[in-house]
């Protein structure tokens, strides 16, 4: 086995030696920057349509509340009378109440 | 470092002209190591590339300029898995690969003397391709860093950020098993095996070769 240890440690000596560091081509900067340059743009065409998505949401959320939500919520209105005939509603009931209390005392 | 660290902070801060000297320092070492990480000489720039990439786009994650080394590393060695993997995805295109490959180190070569080398060197990287095929690609990898390229346990340790007892025995492992696929190839009468690293290896490929003439002459007969 020792045998075969010395020769795989030769077999990675010669592997190194018949794979030396090769020269990079002449376009190898060129190239990584163009690749660069296009991921760059690529991540800021991402950005740039998800602001757009945001964008679009936002004003169709704007449109469906403007549209739908804010009328139905009118329509739900508590109170529908002015003031004056509120104030008179709550008048008549006050005096149902006191005359049905002189009633008792009475 | 082939680098001071000054300048990596200053590539780490978005300097790109320190980015080039930095990729300018390091390419030819990091290529050398794709090289014999994936033992493909045509896809070793695309590699490369795809290295420093990822460099220039991870950098400001890097907390020191002192762990670089490192972190340069990882990233080769994960672009070498993912190139790896990939390959091992479609094996039927390496097999035309390596034809071309061979016709291409076929072409490059002139004269006889200089053709001998390269064939020698040729059965150096089949023969270590061919054993380093019969592990997985992590411990492909592993060994080639450990025993190819000379890292010690404690620079593995920083790579792959692993306890260094765990990495021994995983490359002790791997190493029993190329150690058996070249018994293997010894036992086979792979040419390259049985003269593998001797310094008169020329003579043995020599007769090999008219062994294997002689065969596949025999076998087309």
């Amino acid at each position: 086995m020792d045998r075969m240890d010395d020769k795989l440690d030769a077999l990675w000596v010669e592997y190194r030696q018949a794979c030396p560091d090769p020269d990079p081509a002449p376009d190898f900067m060129p190239r990584l920057w163009r690749q660069i340059e296009k991921r760059r743009n690529g991540n800021a065409r991402v950005f740039r349509r998800l602001a757009q998505v945001c964008v679009m949401a936002t004003v169709a959320l704007t449109l469906l509340m403007g549209a739908v939500l804010i009328p139905r919520i009118q329509a739900e209105a508590f109170f529908a009378g002015t003031y004056a005939e509120e104030l008179a509603a709550e008048h008549i009931n006050a005096d149902y109440t006191d005359f049905l209390t002189a009633g008792d005392q009475r | 470092m082939l680098v001071d660290f000054e300048l990596i902070e200053r590539a780490r801060s978005g300097d790109d002209s320190a980015f080039n000297q930095v990729v300018q320092a390091y390419r030819k070492r990091i290529l050398g190591t794709i090289a014999r990480l994936i033992g493909r000489p045509e896809d070793v720039e695309d590699v490369g590339q795809e290295v420093f990439l990822r460099l220039y786009f991870s950098l400001d994650q890097l907390r020191t300029a002192e762990v670089f080394e490192p972190w340069l590393y990882r990233l080769t060695v994960n672009a070498a898995y993912d190139y790896l993997r990939r390959q091992k995805r479609r094996p039927e295109s390496r097999m035309s690969d390596v034809s071309e490959q061979q016709v291409m180190y076929a072409d490059a070569v002139a004269g006889s003397k200089v053709r001998d080398e390269e064939e020698r060197r040729t059965k150096i990287r089949e023969l270590a391709q061919s054993l380093l095929g019969k592990v997985s690609e992590e411990d492909r990898v592993l060994l080639v860093l450990k025993e190819v390229e000379g890292r010690t346990l404690k620079e593995l340790g920083q790579i792959y950020k692993v306890n260094e007892n765990a990495l021994k025995v995983r490359l002790f492992r791997a190493r029993q098993r190329v150690l058996k696929a070249l018994q293997a190839e010894e036992a086979a009468g792979n040419p390259a095996a049985t003269a593998g690293a001797n310094a008169d290896a020329s003579s043995e490929d020599e007769a090999a070769e008219e062994n294997t003439a002689g065969e596949s002459s025999g076998g087309a007969g």
